[in-house]
Parts: C-alpha cells; structure tokens; sequence
C-alpha cells in the first residue's frame, strides 16, 4: 500500500471519527426541550403572562409515568418544556394550574411563601404567606428559582377526587385543580437561571429524589433570561 | 512436568503446543472468532438480557411507578459482556476444559488481524492495550473538554445541570478505569516477561481476558449517556447512587466488568514476577519498572475486590431491592464510601507506582548513571504499596466519621510521603551531577517529577484535617489529583510509548512532532490545572456548573488552556499515525543504548521473546562503567547455567545445583 494510500486511510477514519463525536455531542448531550419565547415582541415595562400547568403522570414520552410542569406558550399551545426566554428585569404574572396530589414536607420551611410579589400566593383566589403541609391535601411540588430566592409551595389536589386527572397531559380545566397565580421579576442581568421543584416528587425512586426531579422539562429548568 | 534443561525443549509458547518447526497452518484471522463476532455476539447478549428482564421486572411495583427497570438494564449489559467473552473466543478455552475435550492448539499469526482477534501472545495483547487506553483517554478527554467548555461562562449554559454532572461522571469514571491499566496492560504487558527474561506471562489466557473484559466495560460505562448518565461523579456515592437513573447500572457493572480484569491482571503479573524470571534474575537484579509492578499487583489483587463487592451491593440495591446502602431500612450508605475508598485510595497508587517504575527505567539511561539508591526506590515502593491500605478513611473525614479517627488517618497518610519521598531521592541522586540528554522520554520523566512535586505537596495538605476542612469537595482537590494521576500518571505512559515504542513497533517517532507534543502537553497541563488550585481555594466547588462571576476570568483561563492541551494530543495522534503507519522509518534495535535486557533482544521481537531462556549476569543500571557489565547472556544454552553461580529466579540466592526449565517456561534451582 502507498503511502498516499495510507495518509487516506488514516485522513477519512480521523474525518469519520470526529465527525461521529460531533454528531454525539451535539444531538444528544446538547438535546434538551424546547424553549418557549416570552420575549420576542414584550413592550418594555409590560409585565409577561405566563400559564402553567403541573401534572402527576405526563402520560406520553420517554417517562410516561414521570411528574412534570408543563408551560402555555403564547400562541396557546401547551408544551412539555420547563425552558423559557424571559425579558430582563420585568414582572412575570405565573397562573398555574396545579393537578398532582399532595403529601407532608420533609422540611417545612419550604411551605413559606417568599420572592413572589408581596411574598405571597394566590391559592384559588385566596391570598396566603405560608402553607401548611401537615393539614389538608399537603403540598405537591415547589416552583423555587434559588439564585432569585424565589420559593412558591403548590398545594395539592385530592388524589382520591373523581374528577383526578389521569389523562395524558395537558389536563383539562373540568378535572380536579387547584388555580395559583403569583408574581416575581427577573433580574437585571441576562443569563440563565435554574429553577426546580424542591418536594421529592419522583415516584419509584429512593427518596423520591431520582428520575423527573433531575430532568429538564420535568420538576427542574431554567430561566434564560434575555435583554 | 519439570524438565531438565540438559534437554532440548521448547518452552514458553502460549498454549504449550504446537511445537517449533511443526507445520501450522496460517488461518485467516477474518474466518473464526474476532472482534466483530464478539461486537455481534455482545448485541445479541444485550437483546437477549433486556428482553428477560423486561418479561418478568416491568410489573414490579417501583418499575411501574418509576419507569426505569434496572433489572433489564443489568442483565442486558451482563449478558452483553458474556455475549463479547463468547464471541471473541474467551471462553473457548475453559469451557472445551469443562465439557472434558482438549482445546485446539494456539497458533502464532501474523499479519494485521491478529490485533483483532483474542490472542495469547503477550506483545500482541499489549499493543491491542495500547489501542484500547488510547480510546479511552480519547472518550475521556472529549468529555473534559465538553466540562471545560460549560465552565466558560457561570450563567449562560452549554448544558443542562443533570447532563453536565452525567458528562463530570462519564469522564472521572472512563479517566479512572483507563488509569488503572495504562500501564500495567500495554507497557507491563509488552514488557515485563522481556525485562525478567521470560517468554511469557505466567497465565497468557488471563492477560488476554484482561484486556477483553477492559473493552467490555468500556462499553458497558459507555452506555451510561444513553440511559440517562449518573449524577455521582466517579465515586458511586450511595444513597444518590441507589436514586440514579439507569446511567448507575452501567457504572456498577461497567466497575466489576473492569474489576474482574484487574483481580485477574494483579495476579497474572505477581505470578510472572515471583515464578518466570530467568535463572540469575534476583530480587536485587530485578529492574525498578518490574518493582514497581510488583506492588501494583499486590494492590490490583487485594484492593479490586472490594470495589467489585461494593458494585454488586449496589446492583441488588437497585434491581432486587436489598439496602446494603439504605440507611432507612437497615443498610449504611458509609458502607459503600468505605468499601470504594479501601480500594479507591490504593487505586491512587495504583497509578502512581508504575508511572514512578517507567521513569526510574528512563533517568539511568538518559544520564548513563546507575540508579541512585536502587534499593531504598524499591522498598518505598513497597512502602507506599502497603501504607496506602490504611490510609482511605482521609477521604471521609467530611463524611462525618469519629473525629477521633481523623488525627490516625492524618498520621497514616502523612506517613506516605515518607517512602513517597525515598522514590524521589531516587530520582534526585541518578540525576545529580549528571550529563542528560534531553531526549523526548527523559522530557516527560522530568515533567512527571515537576508535576508530582505540586500535586505531592498539595496532597499533604489535603491529608491535613483542618486545610481538609476548608477546600474538601472544590476545585483544589480536583487540581491536586490531576497534578498526581495526569501529571504523573499519563506523562510517565506518553514517557514509556515514546521510549519503548522503537522496540514494541520496530518504528521510530518523528522527533520533531515528539518535541511539540511533548511542550504543548507541559505548559498547557499546568496553565489549565494551577489555577484551579486557586479557584478551589477561593471556593469553587467541584461538579456544580454554575460558580461566582469573580472566578469567570480563571475558568476562561484555563478553559482556553484545556482546549490547547487537547491539541496536544492530536498532535500526538498525528505524529503516531504518521511514524506507524503511513510514513514509518525503521528504528534501531536499541536506539538509546539502553542496558535493559528488553533492549538486547533483535527487533522485531521474537514470537518467542528469547531463543534460550537467558542467563542473568547483572542488573541493568551499570552506566558510567568503561565496560559496563552484560545484562544477560543471551546465546548461552541452558545447561552451561548449572554452577555458574547466578541467582536463581525463584531460589533465594545461587545456583547451587542445575537449573530445570518445564514446559511452560518456568526456570527453577534444584
């Protein structure tokens, strides 16, 4: 064999060699949920209105039986996403509709409302600072961005209820939910910011601490925030 | 069978058959068992194992509930190794021996499809290492690179948190199990039976096994991306390692697939030493390189099993629901951080220890000094070997262990740079008031002793409970131990390629290509890991993507730096595929002038190794001399050894009688 030959060889099995490791980390180390854009088009000094939704069983997906948020897109399709552009240093008016079951807090400082407008909540209507898990249906996931200190218990629904969601999400407005709604601002700085769920919802898992509560686009995501 | 060597006989040939001179016919090494067969056997074992433990484990209540079945994941990779084994012809050998029939003959092959295919000649074994570690500190070096790329900036992500911390795992974890066998598989493997003048390991079958199960379970950790990674890095820690996605399955049977491997090449290679050395080869004569090995296999052997035990606690944890590691119901997750820091602290030196031997093989040659103080190098090898079993609790003195304890561990572990610093002086008295030629091997055997000094010096500190306090668990300590297993380790392996490569290949590397290599991988190894020392120390924590905005400039520093030591290598892979196989310039039979008995045999090296089992006259550190003293006499047959008065290889001291050599090449006083 030539040395041409070779040098070709080696040159094409080098070409596919790095052209497979491209192909692995962009399509799938880089592979995350959509991102819904709340910014392109928000007038400055306009608060942004966002609807979310979270569910005890996705019902479709890798993880089927996986808990997760699900987020309203402005043109009013749901996605299974918890990515979302968010204009810097502008009031975000969060409406979620809250469908899992509930359970006591291993740590009960995590049912203290705080970074929200006014550090409170809205639970059907009714303005509260602090939920108490260890009465009534107990707290079924937390929206906690930690860099903002922003911590929002989610009540929980009855899971015994009739009318218990147990369709593939979304899940529809007739089936047993509870309406939450709060407020916070992003900050000034562009960037991006995790938030997650901080209750150990991952059914299955020891501890509740796997599968969906170190996911994206299930119990954890981020804030990217833009100019 | 003992045979006298008055006979004539052949020794030493895997296998023991056929021998020299009969007719052996040369198959193709595409028809038979390969490294395809084994890849396809291995799909179909993965099928296989993922179809059973779906069938009877997805109706399990956490399977249901949780979505992820471990039990399917288990037996698919656990059948995907034995499916590999069967297919490359592993197990040809010990289950023909089962069913009660003689297994075929081994046969030498030539040609390139012997590197494909599983092969009992030692040389063979160790350049399909040499391939296989390169590979894997290719994967692990892509995945740095993805960690450093994700540090550039602490607010705008590259990543996902779960995948950064998958992608920190997948690279300790690949890093750490090519680490183990970078150089006892492809530079121990090639060597050592030529260094102590034998014609074989002790056990060809179970080199080989080695290096196969090494392949496996660089497959199986692999497989850890695709399920979902594991967020642990590489120490397993349990109770996360029991929550984990299915990435941990592949780490646990990955680490026992690997461990296996290791158990086996420890005892293998403390069998060649104490066993195959060549009549005349004592303990005094044996070369540093082979000390060195000499305690690795002493860790390799007892050290590995408790890993592996740990692995399978694990894997019953996650697939049959046991708590070996749940605290809540009845188990200890301080059981698991005992168990992989028994064997993960003497792993350090399992890749310190041969790093230290290959140098100490490279200061004699290229000062012509003998070694300094040869002894006391072997017995702090020794020393360090047998220190570093009582020293693994420094690695949890966070973890809430007995306060009480931690002055003992403090002592234990200072107490390991005492011989530490015995295999320095060694290098430091070779060196004084030498003349070096600054060869591209004496390069790297002097970077290996700048870099081990900062990453030594550091490591005391760290064994110190109140600095240990302050910068556990940030960035000073990953600084530390890449300065000790990068450092050390890996510029001792690029030190060993490029000094024996002449002899393993019959080849010579471009000089030129060498020296960029060598100065690209120097400076740029310290500008991308010393300032980690300071960011750690300023408080950057390991394994958490995001850190403070003051430390960006540090990070980006040695981002940038990381990037160009990854061109290092590629400059390496060049240089290796140019000088082997596209442009290859033959190379002298001993282009250093070496002394080492690996250097007197012609290039290329025998099937054989040795026409004659060797006879030892003296060790190979007699530089300086006007006549230095031969090695080994090589054309001598074996019955002129009787009363010649050289050591014995296993006997004590003198050849006092004859000297017998049975069939499997073994030479013994009588």
């Amino acid at each position: 064999m030539t040395r041409s030959a070779r040098l070709g060889i080696f040159s094409s099995l080098f070409a596919v060699a790095i052209g497979l490791v491209v192909f692995v980390s962009m399509a799938f180390l880089r592979s995350e949920p959509p991102t819904v854009d709340f910014a392109t088009g928000h007038a400055a000094g306009q608060p942004v209105d966002m609807t979310l939704q979270t569910v005890g069983a996705v019902g479709y997906g890798a993880h089927p039986t996986w808990v997760s948020y699900l987020t309203k897109a402005p043109d009013g399709h749901w996605s299974h996403t918890t990515l979302w552009d968010l204009p810097a240093d502008t009031r975000i008016n969060v409406t979620l509709d809250e469908y899992d079951s509930g359970s006591p807090l291993r740590n009960p400082q995590l049912g203290r409302v705080y970074g929200t407008a006014g550090n409170v909540e809205s639970i059907n209507g009714k303005d509260v600072s602090l939920v108490n898990a260890t009465v009534g249906n107990g707290v079924a996931h937390t929206f906690s961005i930690p860099t903002l200190g922003v911590n929002v218990p989610l009540y929980g629904v009855n899971g015994e209820a009739k009318s218990f969601c147990s369709q593939p999400a979304p899940c529809p407005l007739t089936a047993e939910h509870n309406v939450i709604t709060f407020s916070f601002v992003t900050p000034k700085q562009t960037g991006q910011y995790p938030w997650q769920c901080f209750v150990p919802c991952g059914a299955g898992f020891l501890y509740g601490n796997g599968g969906p509560m170190q996911t994206i686009g299930y119990m954890d995501g981020f804030l990217k925030v833009v100019s | 069978m003992a045979i006298s060597a008055h006979e004539s006989v052949d020794v030493g040939r895997p296998g023991g058959t056929p021998p020299p001179g009969a007719a052996v016919s040369q198959r193709s090494a595409w028809l038979g068992q390969h490294m395809g067969t084994a890849a396809l056997a291995a799909v179909v074992g993965y099928t296989i194992g993922h179809y059973v433990g779906s069938s009877f484990a997805n109706g399990y209540e956490h399977v249901a509930a949780s979505g992820q079945n471990d039990v399917a994941n288990v037996l698919a990779l656990t059948l995907a190794v034995v499916g590999w084994l069967l297919g490359s012809g592993a197990l040809n050998y010990p289950m023909a021996k089962l069913v009660g029939r003689e297994p075929a003959p081994e046969i030498e092959e030539k040609g390139v499809g012997r590197y494909f295919r599983y092969s009992l000649d030692h040389k063979v074994v160790a350049m399909q290492y040499v391939i296989a570690v390169l590979l894997f500190l290719f994967t692990g070096g892509l995945l740095a690179m993805a960690v450093r790329t994700e540090l550039l900036s602490p607010t705008t992500h590259y990543f996902g948190p779960g995948t950064y911390i998958a992608i920190v795992s997948e690279h300790g974890t690949v890093m750490m199990m090519m680490a183990t066998s970078v150089i006892t598989g492809p530079i121990a493997g090639w060597l050592l039976p030529l260094m102590i003048g034998s014609r074989r390991m002790a056990f060809p079958r179970v080199e080989a096994f080695s290096l196969w199960t090494f392949i496996a379970g660089y497959m199986v950790i692999l497989t850890a991306l695709p399920f979902g990674g594991f967020p642990t890095g590489w120490t397993g820690y349990a109770p996360l390692q029991t929550q984990a996605a299915g990435g941990m399955d592949s780490y646990l049977v990955g680490f026992v697939v690997v461990g296996s491997g290791m158990i086996a090449a420890g005892f293998n290679i403390a069998v060649t030493i104490i066993n195959y050395r060549a009549p005349g080869m004592t303990w005094s004569r044996l070369p540093i390189f082979v000390w060195s090995l000499l305690a690795v296999a002493s860790l390799l052997a007892l050290a590995t099993p408790t890993l592996a035990t740990g692995c399978l606690f694990g894997i019953l944890d996650r697939t049959a629901q046991t708590s070996f590691f749940v605290d809540q119901h009845g188990g200890s997750s301080f059981l698991w951080e005992n168990l992989f820091w028994f064997f993960g602290h003497p792993e350090v030196y399992i890749m310190a220890l041969p790093g230290f031997g290959i140098v100490g093989e490279i200061l004699p040659v290229f000062t012509r000094k003998p070694l300094f103080g040869y002894r006391v190098g072997a017995a702090g090898m020794l020393g360090v070997a047998l220190l570093s079993f009582f020293v693994w609790q420094h690695h949890l003195f966070q973890s809430g262990i007995n306060p009480d304890m931690r002055p003992l561990f403090m002592l234990t572990t200072e107490l390991i740079s005492i011989p530490t610093g015995f295999i320095y002086l060694t290098a430091m008295g070779t060196l004084w008031k030498s003349k070096i030629r600054f060869e591209v091997p004496m390069l790297f055997a002097l970077a290996l002793y700048f870099n081990f000094l900062l990453g030594g010096i550091s490591g005391v500190y760290l064994s110190d409970v109140p600095v240990n306090v302050t910068v556990h668990g940030s960035f000073f300590v990953m600084a530390h131990f890449h300065y000790t297993i990068m450092g050390g380790l890996i510029f001792a392996f690029f030190g060993g390629l490029y000094f024996w490569l002449p002899k393993m290949t019959g080849k010579v590397m471009n000089k030129k290509l060498s020296l960029i290599h060598f100065w690209m991988m120097f400076i740029f190894f310290n500008a991308t890991f010393f300032p980690l020392f300071i960011v750690g120390l300023l408080g950057q924590p390991r394994r958490v993507f995001e850190y403070a905005q003051r430390l960006q400039g540090l990070n980006d520093f040695s981002t940038i730096s990381a990037y160009l030591l990854a061109s290092s290598f590629i400059v390496f892979t060049i240089n290796f595929a140019w000088s082997i196989f596209i442009d290859p310039k033959p190379a002298a039979s001993n282009p250093w002038d070496s002394l080492g008995l690996e250097w007197q045999v012609p290039t290329p090296v025998p099937f054989d190794n040795f026409e004659r089992i060797p006879l030892i006259l003296a060790d190979p550190y007699h530089y300086g001399e006007p006549v230095p003293t031969p090695v080994a006499d090589l054309g001598v047959p074996a019955v002129a050894l009787a009363g010649s008065g050289a050591g014995g290889g296993s006997g004590p001291s003198g050849l006092s009688g004859a000297v017998v050599v049975d069939g499997e090449g073994r030479a013994s006083d009588v």
